[in-house]
């Protein structure tokens, strides 16, 4: 018979092995090379190279002096060499801002002997990897309401060390607040396992100045099969619930078609904003889902 | 008998709520599950499809029931195979007699069983129980609980006396008079002593009597041997003893010494129907006075021992030298050859601090002697011959020997008449030359000797020639004259031999033939205290046992009851005085289960036919009661188990075990210890651990196991390889090389040790290094290999190794050492060769220093000391240059530039095995024409 298991607070933070789980992941993955979106050049300089001058910061070419320029685009000191002037050009570099949330309520905390890591495990993982990605790839990577977008090399540590500073994210089971901006995009993972109207409005609220994103549903196995028998109570981790549901065999019946309404009405709001949604499951390997993402939020940045 | 018996048959009744049970536990279902669900809250409101739970699950259902069943059955106290005996008693009293006597001990196994049989049938009867061992002192007899009775029954043992039964009659008579229809239970051993049966008869009449319902239960035919053992003519003869023939027609009787070693062994075989058989010891007579015990082998029994005391062993002797007391020349004293002469076989005894011939006579004969040697001892006073005189009677054996004295006085204490004076036979006033013995007759003690044709009698004494001269002859001279007479007087004996026992007269003490003279006229002589038969007698010594048999035949201390008995006591054990050895270590007497003309006679079960009888092979009661009980705690437990796993709550603590197998191993993991108990000495390398026996018959290499495995693989692959070289091809075939701890193991089977230094390991303890100090100085070679060749400079800081083996060393007895010099036999013992390379070629190879050579000698190929050097140190790791693996190839590489490097290692450990095993052999002048010749010199 499957055993459950629901894992308390502390443990639903990143620690050491999620963050080397996360570099793996992101190792295996192929460098994703963004196409960024039409942006203006008022947009952030990111680390994203174009090949071409442009706005920028590292250095590009010297090309002669047109004469109708501003004179204090001259680059003087290579122009004393000789008798021309010239003006030194940068690479043009453009990134784009995305926004990741992790659920960690206590719902994540939570896993089967069926599934291969606990789903806020997986979540933890599959977030830390994609960040980790996007931030090789040129992007700039923040966790929404928690830190500012950025694209350091110890993407993985900082988000990390910015999850375990956030207690109050224990017991979210919602994203926070938060209006990023038109060209961002935004990550949701959880396991959604709210009532759908308050899923919409969460989603909806991101949503609104335009940006763009993705929901990554994980489940545990257990959560779509429910493969009990014999008399059971259930009892959530999260609110403390304990129901009798008499025997588990029939009643497991009802709750398959209760769940896929459920997933139904995900998909349904996802849609409604121009959103993916990726239901991903822990007995799965992780880097399916990430690469579905990557591939996602690169379809998109073509598009 | 056979069959399934309750002893509460009503409880069965409580089976027929079996059914009800069925049903009560068919509607209690286990705890439901509790499952942790997180999507719980979005679907809280769906509702319980049907509430009512399911049922116990059929499984769980005949466990609980059968767990119910068992339980009911253990309660109603099954009993496999009662013993019938306490069927037809009621709940009167039950007397149990065992017998636990000397004969007893054979079969005591199987009489205890059916005794605690017996008790245990009681004991569900609810009988009072009184047990009786016969062969205990008799006391009154009260009937007590069975739970008693069986305590009292375990502490039972054989004693190592014959059984006195008789003597527990009345005590049995006023039992059944008190507890009338009492229940009588006899098992016996089949055996009645030495003395006809007077207990079987006034027991059955006993028991018709007080209408007692007797029972035998006995083995068909007593199964219990005997031994007594006799001794004469010089032989020793063991009777072994059966009091009926019961099947057991051969064996063997062994004789063992003080320690318990084996001296002989003689097969037996009973005639058919014979009640005896003799086993005929004959042996030297050295062997023979070292025997301390007799036993039928395998018997385990006390009257299957027999005890040798002194008093069958060495003669003592004592001797007497008539000439003056302060020899100036001890060495040609006449006592000094007797003494030499008897000692192997005798116990000499001489004066102490006496003064005179009379004193010392009178010493001696205090000392209860049974030969008393005269040499040359003349008049003697009255009072002092009237007390040897009275010695002889009394079974002593005098022996004189003849000298100038006794020739020249008169004497009556001698077996023939003689003439004063002597004859000389080749001096220098005499035409006769010494005279040799003439062969000796054979109705002579002497008969069978030869007499070696050079012993010459340069004088004697003679005899008168009288009628009863020849008779009284046992040796003569060629031309007739008697050399040794002897006559019998009373019941002792006076042995005269006519020369001196010095050198003076003859050089018959000079030879062999003196000693098997006097070793056959010692054992001529009786003994000085000849067993008790009854009639006043002044009071003996009393002596204290100092071991004492126990029942199945086993020496150790005294109980408490045993008594002291007299020096000259010649009765069987009893149960005050128990069978063993009483008195001091080296005079003491020996007290036997029976005396040597005893036989055994069984019982006379004719009275007794009416009685109940049975087998001691019996049915075997097995009381299921046990075996119930914890089959239904078994199945309890396991119904705990299983509930807790149908809720729910095993699942949390195996959970992380991941499922079945996980469990599964650590149970097995838990089990194993309980399955395979292995002794700790278990993980010691399994490399050859050398067996002593093996070691003896091959000759082997050894190296010192150091607890380093790396090394100690190098080692043994090294040993190995050079065994297979020397095999290949020296005359030497050895075995396989064996590791050894010097602490532990015995050094002495191995000639050469290799010890390999390992600076890492702690130093050898000190009984190690004793005990290689023994073995060095006993002639073995130690060759220590500190294995730094490459890295010890000569000069620099001794390498680690250098330093351990020096640390080592310093407690033992090193000669000096050096260099191995180029004519050192140890360069010449197979091969020739100059250096001994190793895995290193670049170290120095030090052996015992040789004694200088002399100055002015002829120089020689080959030098050698006395001995072979016990210790021979090296650097340049020999094993590892030896070490092969399975298929030959060799293990670790050579570091040097000598293409042939591994073969003069080879070369080097052939030539250091055959130094220690042949020593300078190879420097012998032999060798050195074939040597030069090889040497190209």
């Amino acid at each position: 018979m499957v055993a459950t298991r629901a894992l308390a607070a502390d443990a639903r933070n990143p620690g050491r092995q999620t963050r080397e789980g996360a570099a793996a992941l992101a190792a295996r993955m192929p460098r994703l090379v963004l196409e960024a979106r039409r942006v203006s050049s008022l947009l952030a300089h990111g680390l994203h190279g174009r090949r071409r001058a442009g706005p920028g910061e590292s250095f590009w070419q010297f090309r002669p002096f047109v004469t109708g320029e501003a004179a204090a685009r001259i680059d003087w000191r290579r122009s004393a060499r000789d008798d021309r002037l010239y003006v030194r050009e940068r690479e043009w570099e453009a990134a784009h801002n995305i926004w990741l949330w992790i659920d960690r309520s206590g719902s994540m905390g939570f896993s089967s002997d069926l599934a291969q890591a606990s789903k806020v495990d997986r979540a933890l993982v599959l977030g830390l990897a994609l960040a980790d990605a996007f931030v090789e790839g040129g992007e700039r990577v923040g966790l929404l309401g928690l830190t500012r977008p950025t694209a350091s090399r110890r993407i993985v540590e900082r988000m990390a060390e910015a999850l375990v500073g956030d207690e109050g994210g224990l017991g979210e089971d919602l994203p926070p607040r938060a209006e990023p901006g038109r060209f961002d995009e935004a990550i949701l993972l959880s396991d959604f396992l709210t009532p759908p109207e308050r899923i919409a409005a969460a989603v909806r609220e991101i949503a609104g100045r335009g940006c763009r994103g993705h929901l990554v549903a994980i489940a545990d196995p257990i959560e779509e099969t429910f493969p009990f028998a014999g008399q059971a109570v259930l009892h959530d981790p999260e609110t403390g619930l304990s129901r009798d549901i008499g025997d588990a065999g029939s009643w497991g019946e009802a709750y398959r078609a209760r769940i896929g309404r459920h997933r139904a009405a995900l998909a349904e709001i996802a849609r409604g904003s121009g959103w993916t949604l990726t239901l991903h499951r822990t007995d799965r390997p992780a880097s399916e889902a990430a690469l579905r993402l990557a591939t996602l939020i690169a379809a998109r940045g073509a598009g | 008998m056979f069959g399934l018996t309750f002893a509460a048959p009503l409880a069965l009744a409580a089976l027929v709520g079996l059914p009800a049970l069925w049903f009560l536990l068919r509607v209690t279902p286990p705890r439901p599950r509790r499952i942790a669900f997180p999507p719980l809250k979005i679907v809280a409101d769906l509702l319980p499809q049907r509430q009512t739970p399911a049922r116990t699950p059929p499984w769980l259902l005949i466990l609980r029931l059968l767990a119910a069943a068992a339980l009911i059955l253990a309660v109603a106290g099954p009993v496999w195979n009662p013993q019938g005996l306490g069927a037809g008693g009621g709940r009167n009293a039950l007397l149990v007699l065992v017998d636990n006597g000397a004969s007893a001990a054979h079969d005591w196994r199987a009489r205890m069983r059916v005794a605690t049989d017996t008790v245990a049938a009681a004991s569900r009867d609810g009988r009072p129980v009184a047990l009786v061992g016969l062969a205990e002192p008799s006391a009154a007899i009260e009937a007590r609980t069975p739970a008693a009775a069986l305590e009292r029954l375990r502490a039972l043992a054989p004693r190592p006396h014959l059984a006195q039964r008789a003597a527990h009659l009345p005590a049995i008579g006023a039992f059944l008079e008190k507890n009338g229809g009492a229940g009588l239970v006899w098992i016996s051993d089949g055996v009645a002593g030495v003395e006809t049966d007077a207990f079987t008869g006034p027991l059955a009449d006993l028991a018709a009597r007080y209408e007692a319902a007797p029972t035998l239960l006995r083995a068909d035919t007593p199964p219990a041997l005997a031994l007594t053992g006799s001794e004469g003519a010089g032989k020793l003869t063991a009777r072994v003893l059966r009091a009926a023939p019961n099947g057991r027609e051969r064996g063997t009787v062994r004789a063992l010494d003080q320690r318990g070693l084996p001296l002989a062994e003689h097969d037996f075989t009973f005639a058919a129907d014979a009640l005896e058989a003799d086993a005929p010891l004959d042996l030297p007579v050295e062997l023979r006075n070292g025997i301390s015990r007799l036993e039928v082998a395998g018997e385990r029994a006390a009257g299957a021992v027999v005890l040798m005391d002194e008093r069958g062993r060495r003669r003592r002797v004592g001797l007497v030298f008539g000439g003056t007391s302060d020899q100036a020349q001890p060495l040609l004293a006449p006592t000094y050859y007797l003494a030499k002469a008897l000692q192997p076989f005798a116990d000499v005894q001489e004066p102490r601090g006496a003064k005179g011939t009379a004193e010392s006579i009178g010493q001696l004969l205090d000392a209860q002697v049974s030969v008393l040697v005269l040499a040359d001892v003349g008049a003697m006073d009255e009072r002092t011959a009237a007390r040897v005189e009275k010695f002889v009677d009394a079974g002593g054996l005098l022996l004189r020997f003849a000298g100038p004295r006794l020739a020249a006085g008169n004497d009556p204490l001698v077996p023939v008449r003689l003439r004063r004076g002597g004859r000389n036979l080749g001096g220098t006033l005499s035409w006769d030359s010494p005279r040799t013995l003439a062969p000796f007759a054979p109705e002579s003690p002497f008969a069978g000797l030869a007499p070696p044709a050079d012993i010459g009698v340069r004088r004697q004494i003679l005899a008168e020639p009288d009628g009863d001269l020849p008779g009284r002859t046992w040796a003569s001279l060629q031309d007739g004259t008697p050399i040794v007479t002897a006559q019998t007087r009373g019941q002792g004996r006076v042995v005269l031999f006519h020369v001196t026992a010095d050198t003076t007269w003859s050089n018959l003490p000079l030879s062999g033939l003196f000693i098997d003279m006097l070793r056959r006229v010692v054992a001529l002589a009786g003994t000085a205290a000849p067993p008790t038969d009854g009639g006043p007698r002044p009071p003996a010594a009393i002596l204290a046992p100092r071991l004492v048999l126990d029942g199945f035949g086993a020496l150790g201390s005294p109980p408490a009851s045993a008594k002291a008995v007299a020096a000259d006591y010649g009765d069987r054990a009893s149960a005050e005085h128990p069978p063993g050895f009483y008195g001091p270590a080296d005079g003491g007497i020996a007290v036997n289960v029976l005396r040597p003309g005893d036989g055994l006679k069984p019982l006379d079960l004719a009275r007794f036919g009416a009685a109940r009888t049975g087998t001691l092979t019996g049915a075997e009661t097995l009381d299921l009661r046990p075996a119930l009980f914890t089959f239904a705690l078994m199945l309890l437990a396991l119904d705990t188990l299983a509930g807790l796993w149908l809720g729910g709550f095993l699942a949390g603590g195996l959970g992380r075990l991941r499922g079945r197998p996980a469990a599964l191993a650590l149970a097995a993991l838990l089990a194993l210890p309980l399955l395979a108990p292995r002794p700790a000495g278990a993980q010691e390398p399994p490399a050859n651990r050398p067996n002593g026996i093996e070691s003896a018959l091959v000759t082997r290499l050894a190296y010192v196991v150091t607890g380093d495995a790396a090394v100690d693989e190098a080692s043994r692959a090294g040993l190995t390889g050079l065994t297979q070289m020397l095999a290949a091809r020296t005359a030497l075939e050895p075995g396989e090389p064996a590791g050894i701890d010097p602490a532990k193991d015995e050094l002495a089977f191995y000639p050469l040790i290799y010890w390999p230094i390992a600076p890492g390991r702690p130093q050898p303890p000190e009984a190690a290094i004793r005990r290689i100090d023994a073995f060095m100085r006993n002639g073995g070679t130690v060759l220590f290999d500190t294995r730094d060749g490459l890295t010890a400079r000569p000069g620099a800081p001794p390498s680690p190794e250098a330093l351990y083996l020096r640390r080592m060393l310093a407690t033992l007895e090193v000669p000096e050492l050096e260099p191995v010099p180029p004519d050192h036999v140890l360069t010449k013992a197979f091969y020739l060769l100059d250096s001994f390379p190793g895995r290193y070629a670049s170290g120095e190879t030090w052996v015992e220093a040789l004694p200088p050579a002399g100055e002015g000698g002829e120089r020689r190929p080959a030098r050698a000391g006395d001995g072979v050097s016990p210790i021979i140190i090296t650097g340049n790791d020999l094993a590892a240059a030896w070490a092969i693996g399975r298929r030959g190839e060799p293990l670790y590489p050579v570091v040097g530039g000598d293409q042939r490097q591994r073969e003069m290692a080879f070369r080097g450990g052939v030539n250091i095995v055959m130094y220690t095993l042949t020593g300078n052999y190879k420097a012998d002048q032999v060798h050195v024409p074939a040597l030069l010749e090889r040497l190209g010199q």
